[in-house]
Protein backbone atom coordinates (compact mmCIF):
# COMPACT_ATOMS: atom_id res chain seq x y z
CA UNK A 1 0.00 0.00 0.00
CA UNK A 2 1.32 3.45 -0.70
CA UNK A 3 1.49 6.23 1.65
CA UNK A 4 -1.31 8.07 -0.59
CA UNK A 5 -3.50 4.78 -0.11
CA UNK A 6 -2.56 4.25 3.30
CA UNK A 7 -4.32 7.83 4.54
CA UNK A 8 -7.16 7.55 2.08
CA UNK A 9 -7.82 4.23 3.85
CA UNK A 10 -6.99 5.49 7.58
CA UNK A 11 -10.00 8.00 6.65
CA UNK A 12 -12.99 5.43 6.04
CA UNK A 13 -13.83 3.30 9.08
CA UNK A 14 -12.99 -0.05 9.76
CA UNK A 15 -15.60 -2.88 7.96
CA UNK A 16 -17.58 -5.49 9.96
CA UNK A 17 -14.95 -8.40 8.57
CA UNK A 18 -11.95 -6.16 9.47
CA UNK A 19 -12.83 -5.69 12.66
CA UNK A 20 -13.68 -9.72 13.19
CA UNK A 21 -10.14 -10.12 11.57
CA UNK A 22 -8.45 -7.90 14.26
CA UNK A 23 -10.18 -9.71 17.29
CA UNK A 24 -9.51 -12.97 15.93
CA UNK A 25 -5.83 -11.31 16.35
CA UNK A 26 -6.38 -10.06 19.81
CA UNK A 27 -7.64 -13.73 20.94
CA UNK A 28 -5.17 -15.86 19.18
CA UNK A 29 -2.78 -13.34 21.12
CA UNK A 30 -3.85 -13.73 24.36
CA UNK A 31 -4.05 -18.04 23.93
CA UNK A 32 -0.16 -17.45 23.30
CA UNK A 33 0.49 -15.13 25.89
CA UNK A 34 -1.31 -17.77 28.00
CA UNK A 35 0.74 -20.21 26.96
CA UNK A 36 3.89 -18.59 27.42
CA UNK A 37 3.37 -17.18 30.87
CA UNK A 38 2.20 -20.10 32.44
CA UNK A 39 5.07 -22.22 31.00
CA UNK A 40 7.66 -19.66 32.11
CA UNK A 41 6.09 -19.65 35.67
CA UNK A 42 6.00 -15.71 34.90
CA UNK A 43 4.15 -13.25 36.09
CA UNK A 44 2.03 -9.81 34.07
CA UNK A 45 -0.46 -11.93 32.63
CA UNK A 46 -3.36 -9.06 33.30
CA UNK A 47 -1.00 -6.58 32.12
CA UNK A 48 -0.48 -7.95 29.19
CA UNK A 49 -3.92 -8.70 28.52
CA UNK A 50 -4.66 -4.81 29.23
CA UNK A 51 -3.07 -3.81 25.86
CA UNK A 52 -3.70 -6.82 23.37
CA UNK A 53 -6.51 -4.59 21.51
CA UNK A 54 -4.39 -1.42 21.38
CA UNK A 55 -1.42 -3.62 19.96
CA UNK A 56 -3.04 -5.51 17.35
CA UNK A 57 -4.55 -2.27 16.26
CA UNK A 58 -1.32 -0.76 16.09
CA UNK A 59 1.04 -3.41 14.15
CA UNK A 60 -2.49 -4.42 11.91
CA UNK A 61 -3.19 -0.76 10.89
CA UNK A 62 -0.95 1.54 11.80
CA UNK A 63 2.72 0.86 11.89
CA UNK A 64 4.80 1.19 8.78
CA UNK A 65 7.36 -1.48 9.39
CA UNK A 66 9.44 -4.10 7.32
CA UNK A 67 10.22 -7.43 9.91
CA UNK A 68 12.51 -7.83 6.71
CA UNK A 69 14.53 -4.53 7.27
CA UNK A 70 13.58 -3.60 11.17
CA UNK A 71 16.48 -1.45 11.28
CA UNK A 72 14.93 0.59 8.57
CA UNK A 73 15.33 4.51 8.99
CA UNK A 74 12.43 5.35 7.32
CA UNK A 75 10.05 2.63 9.91
CA UNK A 76 7.61 4.32 12.41
CA UNK A 77 8.90 3.84 15.74
CA UNK A 78 6.76 1.49 18.57
CA UNK A 79 7.95 2.09 21.91
CA UNK A 80 6.20 -0.30 24.94
CA UNK A 81 6.69 2.09 27.81
CA UNK A 82 5.16 -0.40 29.71
CA UNK A 83 7.71 -2.77 28.97
CA UNK A 84 6.00 -5.37 31.17
CA UNK A 85 3.31 -6.29 29.12
CA UNK A 86 5.72 -7.07 26.37
CA UNK A 87 4.44 -10.65 26.42
CA UNK A 88 1.72 -9.37 24.27
CA UNK A 89 4.14 -7.21 21.96
CA UNK A 90 6.50 -9.94 21.31
CA UNK A 91 3.75 -12.09 19.96
CA UNK A 92 2.51 -9.22 17.53
CA UNK A 93 6.24 -9.08 16.30
CA UNK A 94 6.47 -12.74 15.81
CA UNK A 95 2.99 -13.08 13.79
CA UNK A 96 4.87 -9.95 11.66
CA UNK A 97 7.68 -11.75 10.92
CA UNK A 98 10.17 -10.12 13.05
CA UNK A 99 11.20 -13.39 14.44
CA UNK A 100 10.00 -17.03 14.20
CA UNK A 101 7.66 -18.78 16.77
CA UNK A 102 10.09 -20.77 18.41
CA UNK A 103 12.29 -17.71 19.78
CA UNK A 104 8.41 -17.88 21.94
CA UNK A 105 9.28 -20.35 23.88
CA UNK A 106 12.17 -18.75 25.01
CA UNK A 107 10.23 -16.32 26.97
CA UNK A 108 11.92 -15.90 30.31
CA UNK A 109 13.41 -18.69 30.08
CA UNK A 110 17.44 -19.38 31.84
CA UNK A 111 20.04 -17.11 29.30
CA UNK A 112 17.11 -16.06 26.97
CA UNK A 113 17.07 -12.89 25.36
CA UNK A 114 13.22 -12.45 25.82
CA UNK A 115 13.31 -11.01 28.73
CA UNK A 116 10.16 -10.07 30.65
CA UNK A 117 10.13 -6.72 30.28
CA UNK A 118 10.95 -4.98 27.05
CA UNK A 119 14.79 -4.79 26.37
CA UNK A 120 16.98 -3.67 23.27
CA UNK A 121 19.20 -6.54 23.32
CA UNK A 122 18.78 -7.41 19.57
CA UNK A 123 15.45 -9.28 19.90
CA UNK A 124 14.22 -8.08 16.55
CA UNK A 125 11.45 -5.33 16.37
CA UNK A 126 12.19 -4.33 20.29
CA UNK A 127 13.13 -0.12 19.69
CA UNK A 128 14.09 1.02 23.30
CA UNK A 129 14.50 -0.81 27.11
CA UNK A 130 11.45 0.65 29.37
CA UNK A 131 10.04 -1.38 32.15
CA UNK A 132 11.70 1.29 34.59
CA UNK A 133 8.66 3.81 34.47
CA UNK A 134 9.01 6.88 32.51
CA UNK A 135 11.25 6.21 30.34
CA UNK A 136 9.79 5.61 27.30
CA UNK A 137 7.92 8.63 26.14
CA UNK A 138 11.37 10.88 26.55
CA UNK A 139 12.99 8.36 24.50
CA UNK A 140 9.99 8.82 21.91
CA UNK A 141 10.26 12.57 21.89
CA UNK A 142 13.92 12.07 20.98
CA UNK A 143 12.65 9.99 18.29
CA UNK A 144 10.01 12.21 17.09
CA UNK A 145 12.21 15.48 17.02
CA UNK A 146 15.46 13.34 14.93
CA UNK A 147 12.79 12.72 12.89
CA UNK A 148 10.98 16.07 12.36
CA UNK A 149 15.58 17.02 12.15
CA UNK A 150 15.90 14.54 9.07
CA UNK A 151 12.32 15.55 7.45
CA UNK A 152 10.93 12.67 7.49
CA UNK A 153 7.54 11.69 7.54
CA UNK A 154 6.96 8.66 9.60
CA UNK A 155 5.98 8.57 12.94
CA UNK A 156 6.25 7.36 16.90
CA UNK A 157 3.82 5.75 18.87
CA UNK A 158 4.61 4.80 22.44
CA UNK A 159 2.34 3.23 24.95
CA UNK A 160 2.62 4.09 28.35
CA UNK A 161 0.61 2.76 31.41
CA UNK A 162 -1.45 5.02 33.72
CA UNK A 163 1.45 4.52 36.27
CA UNK A 164 3.88 5.86 34.37
CA UNK A 165 2.01 9.45 34.60
CA UNK A 166 3.22 9.79 38.35
CA UNK A 167 7.04 10.04 37.00
CA UNK A 168 8.26 13.10 36.60
CA UNK A 169 9.98 12.06 33.66
CA UNK A 170 7.17 11.26 31.89
CA UNK A 171 5.61 14.85 32.52
CA UNK A 172 9.03 16.44 31.59
CA UNK A 173 8.42 14.93 28.40
CA UNK A 174 4.93 15.71 27.89
CA UNK A 175 5.94 19.21 28.57
CA UNK A 176 8.87 18.87 25.64
CA UNK A 177 7.07 17.24 23.22
CA UNK A 178 4.15 19.85 22.65
CA UNK A 179 6.88 22.78 22.92
CA UNK A 180 8.96 21.21 19.82
CA UNK A 181 4.98 20.70 18.49
CA UNK A 182 5.77 17.20 17.89
CA UNK A 183 2.50 16.22 15.61
CA UNK A 184 4.10 13.38 14.64
CA UNK A 185 3.74 11.67 17.94
CA UNK A 186 1.27 9.69 19.78
CA UNK A 187 0.69 8.39 22.92
CA UNK A 188 -1.66 5.81 24.28
CA UNK A 189 -2.67 5.61 27.83
CA UNK A 190 -3.41 2.39 28.75
CA UNK A 191 -5.35 3.46 31.78
CA UNK A 192 -6.64 0.27 33.71
CA UNK A 193 -6.34 1.96 37.02
CA UNK A 194 -4.30 -0.48 38.80
CA UNK A 195 -0.50 0.10 39.58
CA UNK A 196 1.42 -1.54 41.54
CA UNK A 197 0.09 -1.93 45.33
CA UNK A 198 -3.38 -0.35 44.07
CA UNK A 199 -6.36 1.51 42.79
CA UNK A 200 -4.54 4.60 41.08
CA UNK A 201 -7.02 6.80 42.55
CA UNK A 202 -5.95 5.60 45.71
CA UNK A 203 -2.57 5.97 44.98
CA UNK A 204 -1.85 8.95 43.45
CA UNK A 205 -5.34 10.26 41.75
CA UNK A 206 -4.66 11.09 38.14
CA UNK A 207 -7.58 12.91 37.40
CA UNK A 208 -8.76 15.11 35.48
CA UNK A 209 -6.16 12.92 33.38
CA UNK A 210 -7.48 14.65 30.30
CA UNK A 211 -7.53 17.51 31.09
CA UNK A 212 -4.17 17.83 32.46
CA UNK A 213 -2.67 16.55 28.94
CA UNK A 214 -4.85 19.28 27.25
CA UNK A 215 -3.59 22.24 29.48
CA UNK A 216 -0.08 20.99 28.08
CA UNK A 217 -0.68 21.63 24.44
CA UNK A 218 -1.66 17.99 23.44
CA UNK A 219 -4.23 16.87 21.30
CA UNK A 220 -6.53 14.45 23.92
CA UNK A 221 -8.67 11.59 22.90
CA UNK A 222 -10.80 9.43 24.83
CA UNK A 223 -11.65 5.96 24.24
CA UNK A 224 -14.20 4.58 26.35
CA UNK A 225 -13.56 1.15 25.86
CA UNK A 226 -10.14 0.12 24.74
CA UNK A 227 -11.05 -3.27 23.83
CA UNK A 228 -13.50 -1.94 21.35
CA UNK A 229 -11.72 -1.57 18.17
CA UNK A 230 -14.15 0.52 16.64
CA UNK A 231 -13.39 3.13 19.56
CA UNK A 232 -10.01 2.66 19.26
CA UNK A 233 -9.91 3.21 15.11
CA UNK A 234 -12.11 6.45 15.79
CA UNK A 235 -9.66 7.71 17.96
CA UNK A 236 -6.66 7.21 16.43
CA UNK A 237 -8.09 8.70 13.07
CA UNK A 238 -8.91 12.10 14.94
CA UNK A 239 -5.56 12.06 15.97
CA UNK A 240 -3.94 11.62 12.07
CA UNK A 241 -5.01 14.74 11.51
CA UNK A 242 -3.89 16.76 13.80
CA UNK A 243 -1.09 18.96 12.97
CA UNK A 244 1.69 21.25 15.26
CA UNK A 245 0.39 18.92 18.38
CA UNK A 246 1.64 15.83 19.62
CA UNK A 247 -1.28 13.34 20.52
CA UNK A 248 -2.92 11.57 23.44
CA UNK A 249 -5.58 8.29 23.58
CA UNK A 250 -6.20 8.04 26.76
CA UNK A 251 -7.64 4.35 26.24
CA UNK A 252 -10.09 3.06 29.52
CA UNK A 253 -9.34 -0.46 29.56
CA UNK A 254 -9.46 -3.61 32.02
CA UNK A 255 -6.59 -4.93 33.41
CA UNK A 256 -6.62 -9.22 32.60
CA UNK A 257 -9.38 -8.19 30.36
CA UNK A 258 -10.21 -11.96 28.31
CA UNK A 259 -9.83 -13.85 30.80
CA UNK A 260 -12.84 -13.48 33.42
CA UNK A 261 -10.89 -15.30 36.46
CA UNK A 262 -8.14 -12.85 36.45
CA UNK A 263 -10.33 -9.63 34.89
CA UNK A 264 -9.80 -5.99 37.10
CA UNK A 265 -7.90 -8.26 39.88
CA UNK A 266 -4.32 -6.74 40.77
CA UNK A 267 -2.83 -10.06 42.19
CA UNK A 268 -2.13 -11.25 37.92
CA UNK A 269 0.26 -8.36 37.89
CA UNK A 270 2.53 -11.00 39.94
CA UNK A 271 0.92 -14.20 40.08
CA UNK A 272 1.24 -17.23 37.73
CA UNK A 273 -1.91 -19.06 36.59
CA UNK A 274 -2.66 -21.78 38.60
CA UNK A 275 -5.51 -24.70 38.82
CA UNK A 276 -8.42 -22.37 38.89
CA UNK A 277 -7.20 -19.82 35.92
CA UNK A 278 -6.21 -22.94 33.94
CA UNK A 279 -9.73 -24.39 34.68
CA UNK A 280 -11.46 -21.06 33.42
CA UNK A 281 -9.04 -20.44 30.70
CA UNK A 282 -10.22 -23.50 28.84
CA UNK A 283 -14.16 -22.94 29.23
CA UNK A 284 -13.11 -19.82 27.47
CA UNK A 285 -11.23 -21.23 25.03
CA UNK A 286 -7.74 -19.95 25.73
CA UNK A 287 -6.03 -23.16 26.05
CA UNK B 1 38.42 25.72 30.37
CA UNK B 2 35.10 27.11 29.72
CA UNK B 3 36.42 28.87 26.52
CA UNK B 4 38.50 26.04 25.54
CA UNK B 5 34.57 23.78 26.19
CA UNK B 6 33.27 26.41 23.59
CA UNK B 7 35.84 26.93 21.31
CA UNK B 8 36.34 23.14 20.73
CA UNK B 9 32.62 22.49 20.36
CA UNK B 10 31.95 24.91 18.23
CA UNK B 11 34.86 24.10 15.81
CA UNK B 12 33.63 20.58 16.09
CA UNK B 13 29.87 21.40 15.27
CA UNK B 14 30.66 23.24 12.11
CA UNK B 15 32.78 20.16 10.71
CA UNK B 16 30.44 17.28 12.00
CA UNK B 17 26.47 17.78 10.85
CA UNK B 18 25.62 14.60 13.28
CA UNK B 19 26.55 16.60 16.55
CA UNK B 20 23.44 17.99 18.52
CA UNK B 21 24.01 19.87 22.11
CA UNK B 22 21.48 19.81 24.46
CA UNK B 23 21.42 22.20 27.43
CA UNK B 24 19.31 21.85 30.42
CA UNK B 25 18.95 25.38 31.25
CA UNK B 26 22.54 25.73 31.99
CA UNK B 27 25.12 27.48 29.69
CA UNK B 28 24.47 31.62 30.38
CA UNK B 29 27.27 33.32 28.61
CA UNK B 30 28.42 30.27 27.09
CA UNK B 31 26.04 28.96 24.54
CA UNK B 32 24.59 32.36 23.15
CA UNK B 33 27.04 32.14 20.05
CA UNK B 34 26.67 28.19 19.53
CA UNK B 35 22.77 28.89 19.49
CA UNK B 36 22.71 31.67 17.10
CA UNK B 37 24.99 29.73 14.67
CA UNK B 38 23.14 26.22 15.09
CA UNK B 39 19.53 26.87 15.77
CA UNK B 40 18.54 23.45 14.73
CA UNK B 41 21.28 21.74 16.57
CA UNK B 42 21.00 23.60 20.15
CA UNK B 43 18.49 22.54 22.14
CA UNK B 44 17.88 24.15 25.89
CA UNK B 45 15.19 21.56 27.15
CA UNK B 46 14.71 23.17 30.16
CA UNK B 47 15.18 21.92 33.88
CA UNK B 48 14.19 18.33 32.86
CA UNK B 49 17.15 16.16 33.26
CA UNK B 50 15.63 12.98 33.59
CA UNK B 51 13.56 13.71 30.24
CA UNK B 52 16.64 15.17 28.72
CA UNK B 53 18.53 12.20 28.62
CA UNK B 54 15.57 10.30 27.18
CA UNK B 55 15.29 12.74 24.58
CA UNK B 56 18.91 12.65 23.85
CA UNK B 57 18.92 8.97 23.33
CA UNK B 58 16.05 9.22 21.27
CA UNK B 59 18.43 11.32 19.40
CA UNK B 60 21.25 9.53 19.71
CA UNK B 61 19.35 5.99 18.13
CA UNK B 62 18.45 8.07 15.17
CA UNK B 63 22.36 8.62 14.35
CA UNK B 64 22.83 11.83 16.51
CA UNK B 65 25.74 12.30 18.52
CA UNK B 66 24.70 14.07 21.34
CA UNK B 67 26.69 16.40 23.77
CA UNK B 68 24.30 17.03 26.92
CA UNK B 69 25.45 20.23 28.94
CA UNK B 70 24.42 20.44 32.46
CA UNK B 71 25.73 20.99 36.28
CA UNK B 72 27.62 18.23 36.97
CA UNK B 73 25.24 17.46 40.30
CA UNK B 74 22.28 17.14 37.95
CA UNK B 75 23.99 16.10 34.88
CA UNK B 76 24.61 12.84 36.74
CA UNK B 77 22.96 12.13 40.53
CA UNK B 78 19.32 13.69 39.52
CA UNK B 79 19.21 10.96 36.26
CA UNK B 80 21.58 8.61 37.05
CA UNK B 81 19.25 6.00 36.15
CA UNK B 82 17.72 7.16 32.94
CA UNK B 83 22.19 7.70 31.83
CA UNK B 84 22.53 3.83 33.42
CA UNK B 85 19.50 2.50 31.50
CA UNK B 86 19.06 4.67 28.25
CA UNK B 87 22.31 5.72 27.74
CA UNK B 88 24.75 3.15 28.90
CA UNK B 89 22.85 -0.16 28.42
CA UNK B 90 22.28 1.10 24.77
CA UNK B 91 25.88 2.41 24.62
CA UNK B 92 24.91 5.50 22.89
CA UNK B 93 26.86 8.11 21.29
CA UNK B 94 25.60 10.64 24.05
CA UNK B 95 28.39 13.19 25.89
CA UNK B 96 27.51 13.94 28.79
CA UNK B 97 29.01 17.15 30.25
CA UNK B 98 29.23 18.01 33.74
CA UNK B 99 30.15 21.57 34.32
CA UNK B 100 30.77 23.33 37.88
CA UNK B 101 32.24 20.03 39.94
CA UNK B 102 33.44 20.04 42.51
CA UNK B 103 33.61 23.27 44.66
CA UNK B 104 32.68 25.54 41.76
CA UNK B 105 30.07 26.89 42.95
CA UNK B 106 31.47 27.90 45.79
CA UNK B 107 28.64 29.62 47.59
CA UNK B 108 25.82 27.52 46.69
CA UNK B 109 26.46 25.48 49.20
CA UNK B 110 25.74 21.27 49.26
CA UNK B 111 23.44 21.22 47.13
CA UNK B 112 25.25 22.43 44.08
CA UNK B 113 28.65 21.11 45.50
CA UNK B 114 29.64 17.92 43.28
CA UNK B 115 32.47 15.18 44.83
CA UNK B 116 30.26 12.24 44.00
CA UNK B 117 29.84 12.16 40.24
CA UNK B 118 33.10 10.11 38.66
CA UNK B 119 31.94 7.56 41.36
CA UNK B 120 28.91 7.16 40.10
CA UNK B 121 29.56 6.91 36.22
CA UNK B 122 32.49 4.87 37.25
CA UNK B 123 29.40 2.32 37.43
CA UNK B 124 27.97 2.01 34.37
CA UNK B 125 29.75 -0.52 31.96
CA UNK B 126 30.91 0.82 29.12
CA UNK B 127 31.28 4.59 30.47
CA UNK B 128 34.44 6.52 29.24
CA UNK B 129 35.22 9.21 32.18
CA UNK B 130 37.24 12.44 31.45
CA UNK B 131 38.14 14.49 33.83
CA UNK B 132 40.23 17.42 31.82
CA UNK B 133 42.82 19.36 33.88
CA UNK B 134 43.50 22.33 32.01
CA UNK B 135 42.55 24.07 28.58
CA UNK B 136 44.38 22.00 26.79
CA UNK B 137 42.85 18.72 28.12
CA UNK B 138 39.42 20.20 27.47
CA UNK B 139 39.88 20.30 23.86
CA UNK B 140 41.51 17.34 23.92
CA UNK B 141 39.06 15.55 26.29
CA UNK B 142 36.09 16.70 23.35
CA UNK B 143 38.13 15.41 20.01
CA UNK B 144 38.24 12.52 21.79
CA UNK B 145 34.77 12.46 23.40
CA UNK B 146 33.64 12.30 19.53
CA UNK B 147 35.76 10.15 18.54
CA UNK B 148 34.84 7.52 20.75
CA UNK B 149 31.77 5.33 20.45
CA UNK B 150 29.68 5.23 22.98
CA UNK B 151 29.18 6.97 26.44
CA UNK B 152 31.15 10.06 27.93
CA UNK B 153 31.16 11.77 30.65
CA UNK B 154 32.99 15.11 30.91
CA UNK B 155 33.84 16.74 33.99
CA UNK B 156 35.02 20.16 34.46
CA UNK B 157 35.61 22.19 37.47
CA UNK B 158 36.14 26.13 37.57
CA UNK B 159 39.74 25.56 38.91
CA UNK B 160 41.62 24.59 36.04
CA UNK B 161 41.69 27.64 33.56
CA UNK B 162 46.25 27.74 33.70
CA UNK B 163 47.56 26.01 31.00
CA UNK B 164 49.83 23.61 32.39
CA UNK B 165 50.52 21.49 29.31
CA UNK B 166 53.05 22.37 25.87
CA UNK B 167 51.91 22.53 22.77
CA UNK B 168 52.43 19.08 21.61
CA UNK B 169 51.96 16.85 24.29
CA UNK B 170 50.59 13.77 23.40
CA UNK B 171 47.81 12.56 25.48
CA UNK B 172 45.63 8.78 25.18
CA UNK B 173 42.67 7.90 26.37
CA UNK B 174 43.47 5.63 29.96
CA UNK B 175 47.20 6.83 29.80
CA UNK B 176 48.95 8.74 32.42
CA UNK B 177 50.73 11.81 31.31
CA UNK B 178 54.30 12.54 32.85
CA UNK B 179 54.20 16.47 33.58
CA UNK B 180 57.25 16.32 35.48
CA UNK B 181 59.74 14.42 36.11
CA UNK B 182 61.10 13.39 39.69
CA UNK B 183 63.29 10.85 41.40
CA UNK B 184 61.06 9.60 44.01
CA UNK B 185 57.45 9.19 44.35
CA UNK B 186 54.55 9.79 42.35
CA UNK B 187 52.16 12.03 42.35
CA UNK B 188 49.52 11.31 40.19
CA UNK B 189 46.57 14.30 39.67
CA UNK B 190 43.10 14.55 37.68
CA UNK B 191 40.82 17.19 36.43
CA UNK B 192 40.92 20.99 37.90
CA UNK B 193 43.62 19.72 40.74
CA UNK B 194 46.24 19.65 37.82
CA UNK B 195 47.79 23.41 38.42
CA UNK B 196 47.49 23.45 42.53
CA UNK B 197 49.28 19.63 42.23
CA UNK B 198 51.83 21.50 39.92
CA UNK B 199 52.77 24.16 42.45
CA UNK B 200 52.51 21.52 44.98
CA UNK B 201 55.83 19.61 43.91
CA UNK B 202 57.41 22.69 42.26
CA UNK B 203 57.07 23.74 46.14
CA UNK B 204 58.52 20.93 47.35
CA UNK B 205 61.38 21.29 44.56
CA UNK B 206 62.52 23.99 47.06
CA UNK B 207 63.04 21.50 49.82
CA UNK B 208 64.72 19.12 47.02
CA UNK B 209 62.31 16.55 47.01
CA UNK B 210 61.83 15.82 43.26
CA UNK B 211 58.12 14.18 43.02
CA UNK B 212 57.40 12.79 39.24
CA UNK B 213 53.85 14.50 38.42
CA UNK B 214 51.67 12.43 36.54
CA UNK B 215 48.28 13.97 35.04
CA UNK B 216 45.31 11.33 34.63
CA UNK B 217 42.81 13.12 32.13
CA UNK B 218 40.98 10.05 32.32
CA UNK B 219 39.33 8.42 34.86
CA UNK B 220 37.92 5.22 33.02
CA UNK B 221 38.77 2.92 31.27
CA UNK B 222 42.32 2.90 32.66
CA UNK B 223 45.86 1.05 30.86
CA UNK B 224 45.97 -1.03 33.81
CA UNK B 225 49.97 -2.01 32.24
CA UNK B 226 50.63 1.70 32.35
CA UNK B 227 49.81 2.17 35.88
CA UNK B 228 52.07 -0.75 36.78
CA UNK B 229 54.79 0.46 35.21
CA UNK B 230 54.58 3.47 37.59
CA UNK B 231 53.40 1.03 40.85
CA UNK B 232 56.95 -1.21 39.78
CA UNK B 233 58.75 2.54 40.00
CA UNK B 234 57.76 3.66 42.88
CA UNK B 235 56.62 2.82 46.29
CA UNK B 236 54.81 5.90 46.88
CA UNK B 237 52.30 6.83 44.95
CA UNK B 238 49.39 10.18 46.24
CA UNK B 239 46.28 10.73 44.29
CA UNK B 240 44.67 13.72 44.15
CA UNK B 241 41.65 15.03 43.03
CA UNK B 242 37.99 17.32 43.91
CA UNK B 243 35.99 14.75 44.34
CA UNK B 244 35.26 12.12 47.29
CA UNK B 245 38.11 10.25 48.25
CA UNK B 246 35.67 7.42 47.54
CA UNK B 247 34.55 5.88 44.16
CA UNK B 248 37.41 8.41 41.67
CA UNK B 249 40.59 7.84 40.51
CA UNK B 250 42.01 6.95 43.82
CA UNK B 251 39.55 4.32 44.56
CA UNK B 252 40.57 3.34 40.82
CA UNK B 253 44.58 3.25 41.30
CA UNK B 254 44.17 1.38 44.86
CA UNK B 255 42.15 -0.68 42.71
CA UNK B 256 44.62 -1.68 40.21
CA UNK B 257 47.47 -1.61 43.19
CA UNK B 258 45.61 -4.16 45.33
CA UNK B 259 45.19 -6.63 42.24
CA UNK B 260 49.19 -6.34 41.55
CA UNK B 261 52.16 -7.75 43.09
CA UNK B 262 53.16 -4.13 43.97
CA UNK B 263 54.02 -3.13 47.25
CA UNK B 264 53.09 0.61 46.50
CA UNK B 265 51.36 2.56 49.25
CA UNK B 266 48.25 4.50 47.58
CA UNK B 267 47.51 7.74 49.67
CA UNK B 268 44.42 9.32 48.49
CA UNK B 269 44.00 13.01 48.82
CA UNK B 270 40.72 14.21 48.14
CA UNK B 271 37.87 15.10 49.93
CA UNK B 272 36.96 13.65 52.93
CA UNK B 273 33.91 11.33 53.26
CA UNK B 274 31.84 13.98 54.94
CA UNK B 275 29.71 16.70 53.94
CA UNK B 276 30.78 20.22 53.57
CA UNK B 277 28.05 22.45 55.41
CA UNK B 278 29.94 25.57 55.02
CA UNK B 279 30.21 28.23 52.29
CA UNK B 280 33.76 30.33 51.05
CA UNK B 281 36.14 31.32 47.90
CA UNK B 282 36.85 28.16 46.34
CA UNK B 283 40.59 27.80 47.75
CA UNK B 284 38.60 28.12 51.29
CA UNK B 285 36.80 25.22 50.87
CA UNK B 286 39.36 23.23 49.06
CA UNK B 287 42.20 23.94 52.16
CA UNK B 288 39.34 23.30 54.36
CA UNK B 289 38.78 19.82 52.73
CA UNK B 290 42.59 19.22 52.80
CA UNK B 291 43.46 20.42 48.72
CA UNK B 292 46.03 23.38 49.07
CA UNK B 293 49.68 23.40 48.34
CA UNK B 294 50.78 23.57 51.92
CA UNK B 295 47.86 20.66 52.63
CA UNK B 296 48.56 18.56 50.05
CA UNK B 297 52.63 18.89 50.59
CA UNK B 298 52.53 18.58 54.33
CA UNK B 299 50.34 15.22 53.05
CA UNK B 300 52.96 14.27 51.28
CA UNK B 301 55.77 15.03 53.71
CA UNK B 302 54.41 13.31 56.46
CA UNK B 303 53.83 10.45 54.51
CA UNK B 304 57.17 10.14 53.29
CA UNK B 305 58.80 10.68 56.50
CA UNK B 306 56.60 7.40 58.43
CA UNK B 307 57.75 5.30 55.95
CA UNK B 308 61.08 6.28 55.84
Amino acid sequence: MTQKQFFKHKRTSLITSEIDNLKKTAFDVRKKVFSMILTAHASHLASAYSIVEVLVYLYQKVLHLNPSKPASPNRDRFILSKGWGVSALYVLLSKKGFFSKKLLNEYCKDGSKMIGIATRNGIRGIEATTGSMGHGLPIGVGLAKAMKLQGKKNRTVVLISDGECDTGSTWESILLAAHHKLDNLLVIVDYNKWQSFGRTNEVLNLEPLINKWKAFNWHAEMVRDGHDFYQIDKAFKKCFVVRDKPQVIIAHTIKGKGLSAIEDRNEWHYQTPRENEIKVAKLEGLI
Amino acid sequence: MKKAYIDTLTALMRSHNDIITITADMGFSVYENLQKEFPTRFYNTGVTEQASIGFSTGLALSGYTVFFYAQAAFATMRCFEQVRLDVGYNNLNVKIVGVNAGFSLNQLGVSHFTQEDIGLMRLIPGMTILSPGDPYEMKWALLQAYQIDGPVYIRFSKVGSKDIHKTGDKLKVGHPFLISKGNQSALIVSGGMLELAYDAVKELEKKKIKINLYTMPTVKPIDKIAIRKILALYKNIFVVEEHNIIGALGSAISEITSESASKSIITRIGVPDIFTGVTGSIPYLLDLNGLSVNKINSKILTTLTKRH
